[in-house]
């Protein structure tokens, strides 16, 4: 096994910068042609007029998702080397229904508001300066977040990790919602 | 309303979803956006007031002694930045504009754009990132936090929503 290549040495810091760059320049090219610097897009979906955002969410996940099991099975990732996004239960509850309010009002999140600046939106600029904002505000009241910020650990924790089963199953199940999902979609934006 | 010449989102989905994949095989974490914004701010801070920057616990994991900003997600949001200007220009999207929703006065935009990003980048830190880092990094690699964020945001913007009918739409 060779990979994650950071994670096996294969760079250095500086190199991985410069892979951050080239990385993100794809990030952001398919963002901006998916339409997510286009804030009537972004909202869309939270007046169930434009389902871009679920869209693409959706199939982005389950292609990195069957790649990243498909590289981990065929021995050629080594998932104890990649860094799993730990889960705080109550923190990103609250933190995720703060965040769709913010996304909503705004009309951009942080990725799509670079999109959108990028794409010559001004208004997309205010938001980016607002993130800078609710930022630092939370650095300043951490002493009193800490406590919460840190309740309902559960460290590395994946679904197949949760319940016991292999991650195929999982799979197999974000596979199936993701077709009900596409279909209703499609159906609704077509006048149902 | 000039006619869109986006892609197809499955389309670009796919693209994103495979930046994504190779980002797990090349660097061992995913995407990821909020983050930079929390480290301009501690940054920013440290040049006004250096003193209160250091008083703060939180910016502590920021502020690195040598080289705070050779920080590989504001490497990455610098990619975005030039990545999403390319396609802008490539297709002609490219346009100064103040954007807002139908109807609403600039000096309310101004007010919605300000608050919804202070309620994102404080929502981030408290979520450990946000929908780069979180929703589609976490849930692509079918990590708990991912889908308990993405379920909450949609929550979220569906009440205000419903608060706000003619905000945007």
């Amino acid at each position: 096994m060779t990979a994650p290549l950071y994670g096996y040495g294969m760079f250095g810091v500086n190199t991985g910068l410069m892979l951050a760059v080239l990385l993100g320049v794809f990030f952001g090219f398919f963002l901006e042609r998916g339409g997510l610097g286009d804030p009537h897009k972004l909202t869309g979906v939270f007046y169930l007029s434009d389902f871009t955002v679920p869209k693409v969410m959706l199939t982005a996940i389950i292609v990195a998702a069957s790649g990243l099991y498909l590289l981990s099975d065929l021995k050629l990732i080594d998932m104890n080397k990649i860094w799993i996004v730990p889960t705080y239960f109550w923190p990103q509850i609250v933190g995720g229904a703060i965040f769709g309010a913010g996304f909503v009002l705004s009309g951009y999140c942080p990725g799509t508001a670079i999109t959108g600046l990028a794409t010559g939106r001004l208004d997309a600029l205010v938001t980016m300066a607002g993130i800078a904002v609710g930022s630092l505000m939370f650095a300043v009241l951490y002493p009193y977040l800490e406590g919460f910020y840190v309740y309902s650990s559960l460290g590395r924790s994946t679904w197949q990790g949760l319940l016991g089963v292999n991650h195929w199953v999982v799979l197999a199940v974000l596979y199936a919602v993701a077709a009900v999902m596409f279909y209703m979609m499609e159906r609704f934006e077509n006048g149902g | 309303m000039q006619k869109s010449n986006f892609w197809s989102p499955y389309v670009a989905g796919a693209g994103i979803g495979l930046t994504l994949l190779a980002t797990f095989y090349i660097m061992g974490w995913g995407l990821a956006a909020s983050r930079a914004y929390a480290l301009v701010a501690a940054v920013g801070l440290k040049g006004v007031s250096p003193g209160y920057a250091g008083s703060l616990e939180y910016f502590s994991g920021y502020l690195k002694p040598e080289s705070p900003l050779k920080d590989w997600v504001l490497f990455e949001t610098m990619g975005v930045l030039t990545g999403a200007l390319a396609g802008a220009l490539l297709s002609g999207n490219f346009r100064p504009r103040f954007d807002k929703p139908a109807g609403m006065s600039p000096g309310r935009r101004l007010m919605t754009a300000t608050a919804g990003g202070i309620l994102i980048g404080f929502a981030s830190r408290l979520s450990r990132g946000c929908t780069s880092g979180v929703a589609l990094s976490g849930g692509a690699q079918l990590a708990v936090s991912g889908w308990i964020f993405v379920i909450a945001m949609f929550a979220g913007g569906f009440i205000v929503a419903a608060l706000f009918r003619r905000l945007w739409s």
